[in-house]
């Protein structure tokens, strides 16, 4: 066994040329697998992340009566007590933060809109502390400055929403709601900041404010209509919700939790309809590279037809020599694959962190609204061991086609062979 | 006149003016009377509401009915809403439409949505004359307003199920009729203007005719209030306010 | 040295088959699949752009000139005419077809409680050439003009667990600023290509949207197709000259392409797109060359045996080019034949995307057909040999300029 490893060593090196060109060509099949696959996946990914971070966090509580009555807003029906049920989930170790989250008449004035103008707004309250612990708004700031934590009078607003109204850093707005109960307040907010968030749901509407102000404002007591809750990204949201709410019953029966998949149940087809597309492309990569590795392995198999003759003529058992060019070919193989998957995860790397930026496209188009524009890869350690198995595995699967041909032949054939 | 007899009457309207120095009228007392003054047995009225917006005017006009503090019914008599009525009872409020076949219940946060893109919520609209319930009064002083002695008070909400945390009001000191009313939040930020522009007299009281309110955070925007015709403590169907009423 | 050297490279395609019909293999698969993607991708982004123009834009778009200044406030009452500027702009040159909507919120009021959704109002005649009603009715049948009946999306109804012949009273807000609400029997369940669509529309007749909104005779507004031949642009300029001076009617009229919103959304689709196709040349081009080189260094003894009879660098070059060339046209025809018949085939049956695409906000369609193009289908097969006759080049050159003695002792 030894020799038979030994002499695929030795002829991996011996056939310089023909190695590399293999380990090539799988290399690159390898390499475009991982890249496209990462880039759909990113895509996949990226709403799904955008989703979380900005919109949804993984979990959600709330009470079960504001459920109901969501498309409302009810401050009525807020959790009374949230510091209990954040001290639970402290003692858990996980994130999570509170929010209050209402609608107001949001009123622009002349003096720095340049024109009066009213619309209605979705209004966010949070806790500067400890949102970004749950929601990754800190990445995201454009321009002036975040929240302060007690803020008065300070608003931060998505840039898309900041651009379509015209609002800069430092203007002025009033805002004009109910609060808990349905009494009217009407409070002066100074823009502070504009953030570029990447979710354009929230970039269009986002408008937020510090928890405890807002507190003061709608008389909410402490109250909040929800705690959003942070998870890790590979944790199982069905059993975590499960205990939660099984832990939440001793605080407040009426509290519900609600993963982000209840919550956006619309955004979650989005993400399987891609999958649909995703796969058909990834199979015709898929062919592509496998053909790619198979012909050139045939070939360079069918090439040694002389060769195998000349090692059955001098007494060499069939076996060894199939086992032989096997290791050979998975040789190449692995070199190949290494060489891909090194390739792939430094082509994904880019992907990843740094990503295609197509915002060039839009440069000199009058679009109105900055646009999404870069598209990032994501990691599968899932994708990359298999591109690298299939890699060694098809290439000595490819091989053996040919080299049991060479050996049914008898071996004068063989050593005439072209 | 005998010396006996005019002490006499000195006497007597010396004690008739006694108490009107010992007792003046305190805020609650002319909420009371306002609120009496406001609310009747029965009442059917026809009116219109003008609107001003960003978008320019328009008219409504409606027919209402009402009884005691609590029941009202408003159906729209103009084009575009006619048939659309408007029933508050004690505890909730419906909307119907001629055009649908249910009737839709208004509650919690769908009350304050604006009626007809007025500057007036459902709420407004129906909301309950017992203002003390609400409000805790106290009486400022007096003011002239349109060439009315008025008093003016201040009524701070007790509880935050009311709209309008805080409310100066102009009361006519002879015919309790609310002249001017400004609706502020608790920091006095001013939020709407009620002023009554002229007024008519049923059944010996002063009651409001043209009414204007104004949207003090949005510019432009104002609706005036109008009775065509008033009658009071007529006679009005038992079921008037009733759900299967309200269908036919 | 006087031989036809592409009779040689002929012959040797078939001197050694094997080696020969690989490397063909080579190149057709990745012709194939190159143009089953650029096909699939075409698809994509034409189905998106039909649904774009189909659902929501026209080809030219006429409003209120002021509507979009204040979209956010819903203003209905900024409308159009439609007696007078439907006749008109029916007969401009260069518009083929025509049809008017009435796009509303509408909330469903069920059990009591609010939803969401986005009422339509539409002349289900002449919206045939727009949207193919017929064809999506999954259930029931299409609403009939004048009468209280409803179209609805097949995911809005199964979100709220809506039935035909169900009765669903839809509030919104008037022309006039007011409320009103009207009860609609659904008569319809329609399965949309365009998945976002599908879970938030209903369709409803003109004419009842009209007296739902208070919007008699007056639209929000006309969408136009135009003509073959025509620019969507020089239409919209054409159009909107002719209310004006016609009817002194300003209007905001916009080919689809200038309503940035909707052409941005194909913008980053097309992106994606190329960026797809650019791998798939990349990758084919390596199997292509790859293959290519192979055979030519496998033959380094051949090629020395050549040398060794004297043939010249030069036309050793020339000859592996040719046979490289002879093969990459077999491989590339072969490739492009089998990826027309995929592409045919799948023009046919149609890619079936229905149960993964519920819900989808891309605007792209349940169930692709892709088209054959045979302009796509010309250029991949240049393309590959192209690449394939190129990538012959180094290999050869080097074979070429390799000594003779060196070349012969290569195994």
């Amino acid at each position: 066994m030894k020799f038979i490893l030994e002499l695929a060593a030795k002829n991996l090196l011996r056939y310089k040329r023909r190695t590399i060109i293999t380990s090539i060509a799988i290399a690159m099949g390898l390499m475009m697998y991982i890249f496209v696959d990462s880039l759909l996946m990113g895509a996949n990914l990226e709403s799904m992340r955008n989703l979380k971070w900005y919109e949804t966090a993984s979990l959600r509580v709330h009470k079960e009566s504001y459920w109901e009555e969501r498309m409302f807003l009810p401050l009525e029906s807020s959790i009374g007590d949230p510091e209990a049920v954040l001290d639970l989930l402290a003692k858990k170790g996980i994130a999570a933060t509170e929010r209050t989250v209402f609608t107001a008449d949001m009123i622009l004035y002349q003096d720095d809109f340049g024109e009066d103008g009213n619309m209605t707004v979705q209004v966010t309250a949070i806790n500067p502390e400890t949102d970004f612990s749950v929601y990754r708004f800190k990445d995201t700031l454009l321009e002036g400055r975040f929240l302060q934590k007690g803020e008065m009078d300070g608003v931060v607003l998505g840039s898309w929403f900041a651009e379509d109204i015209g609002a800069k850093v430092g203007y002025w707005v009033t805002f004009v709601t109910r609060g808990k109960g349905g009494f009217y307040e009407a409070f002066d907010m100074q823009i502070v900041g504009i953030v570029n968030c990447p979710n354009p749901n929230v970039n269009r509407t986002l408008v937020m404010m510090d928890k405890d102000a807002a507190d003061l404002y709608l008389g909410m007591e402490g109250a909040v209509t929800s705690i959003d809750i942070l998870l890790p990204e590979k944790s199982n949201l069905a059993s975590v919700s499960k205990t939660l709410q099984a832990d939440l019953a001793s605080i407040d029966p009426q509290l519900r939790v609600f993963t982000w998949e209840d919550l956006a149940h619309d955004y979650l087809a989005l993400l399987q309809a891609k999958q649909g597309g995703t796969g058909l492309i990834l199979f015709l990569v898929f062919i592509i590279a496998a053909v790619g590795v198979s012909n050139t392995m045939l070939m360079a198999m069918f090439e040694r037809m002389r060769e195998i003759g000349m090692m059955r003529a001098m007494g060499m058992k069939d076996r060894d020599i199939l086992f032989s060019f096997l290791f050979e070919a998975g040789g190449i193989g692995l070199v190949g694959s290494l060489v891909g998957v090194l390739l792939g995860v430094l082509a994904n790397l880019y992907l990843v962190n740094v990503g295609f930026d197509f915002g060039f496209m839009f440069r000199d188009m009058d679009i109105g609204f900055r646009i999404q524009n870069v598209m990032r890869g994501a990691w599968s350690i899932a994708t990359i061991a298999k591109a690298f198995f299939s890699g060694i595995g098809l290439s000595m699967l490819v091989a053996i086609f040919p080299i049991r041909r060479a050996l049914k032949l008898d071996i004068p054939t063989c050593l005439h062979h072209q | 006149m005998s010396k006996p007899v005019v002490k006499l009457l000195l006497t007597l309207s010396l004690l008739c003016i006694i108490p009107s120095f010992l007792f003046a009228l305190t805020g609650e007392e002319v909420i009371q009377k306002m609120d009496e003054m406001a609310t009747f047995e029965t009442s059917v009225s026809t009116g219109s509401i003008k609107t001003t917006d960003r978008f320019g005017t328009k008219i409504s006009t409606f027919k209402a009915w009402a009884r005691g503090a609590s029941d009202s019914l408003i159906e729209f008599t103009s084009t575009a809403e006619r048939g659309q009525k408007i029933l508050r009872t004690q505890s909730s409020l419906y909307l119907f439409y001629p055009d649908a076949e249910e009737l839709i219940r208004l509650q919690g946060a769908a009350l304050r949505q604006s009626v007809l893109g007025s500057d007036l919520s459902y709420e407004d609209m129906t909301e309950e004359k017992n203002t003390l319930d609400s409000y805790t009064v106290v009486l400022e002083g007096s003011e002239i307003v349109n060439g009315h002695d008025c008093h003016v008070l201040t009524l701070t909400a007790k509880k935050r199920t009311v709209a309008y945390p805080v409310q100066k009001i102009w009361v006519d000191k002879q015919t309790y009729l609310v002249w001017k009313a400004e609706y502020s939040t608790a920091q006095k930020r001013l939020l709407k203007v009620m002023e009554v522009l002229s007024t008519v007299e049923v059944a010996g009281r002063t009651l409001p005719s043209e009414t204007k309110i104004e949207d003090k955070m949005k510019r432009d925007s104002a609706t005036w209030m109008t009775l065509d015709s008033l009658e009071v403590n007529v006679p009005l169907g038992a079921n008037i306010f009733s759900l299967e009423n309200l269908t036919w | 040295m006087t031989i036809k050297l592409p009779a040689v490279a002929f012959r040797n395609i078939f001197r050694n088959f094997r080696r020969s019909m690989l490397s063909a293999i080579a190149i057709a698969v990745s012709a194939m699949a190159i143009m089953a993607l650029l096909a699939l991708l075409e698809a994509m982004e034409s189905d998106m752009a039909t649904n774009l123009v189909s659902y929501y834009t026209g080809e030219v778009r006429i409003r209120h000139e002021s509507f979009e200044q204040y979209e956010r406030y819903n203003p209905l009452h900024l409308s159009l005419d439609m007696d007078e500027v439907l006749p008109l702009v029916e007969k401009q040159e260069g518009v083929r077809a025509a049809t008017e909507r009435i796009n509303f919120p509408a909330n469903l009021y069920l059990n009591g409680k609010n939803n969401a959704a986005l009422g339509v109002g539409v002349d289900f005649a002449s919206e045939e050439a727009f949207i193919d009603f017929p064809s999506l009715v999954k259930e029931g049948r299409l609403p009939t003009e004048g009468s209280n009946e409803m179209l609805i999306g097949a995911l809005l109804a199964r979100d709220l667990h809506l039935n035909l012949g169900d009765k669903v009273t839809v509030l919104t807000s008037t022309a006039l600023r007011g409320s009103n609400a009207m009860t609609f029997q659904i008569v319809g369940i329609a399965s949309f290509p365009v998945g976002g669509l599908n879970a938030k529309v209903l369709y409803v007749p003109l004419d009842r949207a009209q007296y739902l909104l208070r919007m008699e005779g007056q639209v929000q507004e006309i969408l136009l197709l135009t003509e073959d031949g025509y620019k969507e642009r020089d239409v919209a300029a054409s159009v909107k000259e002719l209310l004006q001076t016609e009817l002194s009617l300003q209007t905001e009229t916009k080919a689809w392409k200038d309503l940035n919103a909707m052409y941005s959304l194909l913008s980053i689709a097309k992106f994606i797109y190329y960026v797809m196709g650019a791998i798939f040349f990349l990758l084919g081009s390596t199997v292509i060359i790859n293959t290519t080189m192979m055979v030519i260094y496998e033959r380094m003894r051949e090629i020395g045996t050549l040398g060794a009879l004297g043939m010249q660098g030069k036309e050793l070059t020339r000859l592996f080019l040719l046979e490289g060339s002879f093969i990459s046209i077999i491989g590339s025809t072969l490739g492009t034949i089998a990826g027309l018949i995929i592409v045919f085939i799948l023009s046919k049956v149609g890619l079936n995307f229905t149960e993964a695409m519920s819900g989808v906000d891309m605007e792209i369609s349940s169930i692709l057909y892709p088209q054959v193009n045979f302009f796509i289908a010309l250029f991949v097969w240049v393309y590959a040999i192209i690449i394939a006759s190129l990538s012959t080049l180094i290999p050869s050159r080097r074979a070429s300029k390799i000594q003779i003695v060196e070349a012969l002792r290569y195994v």
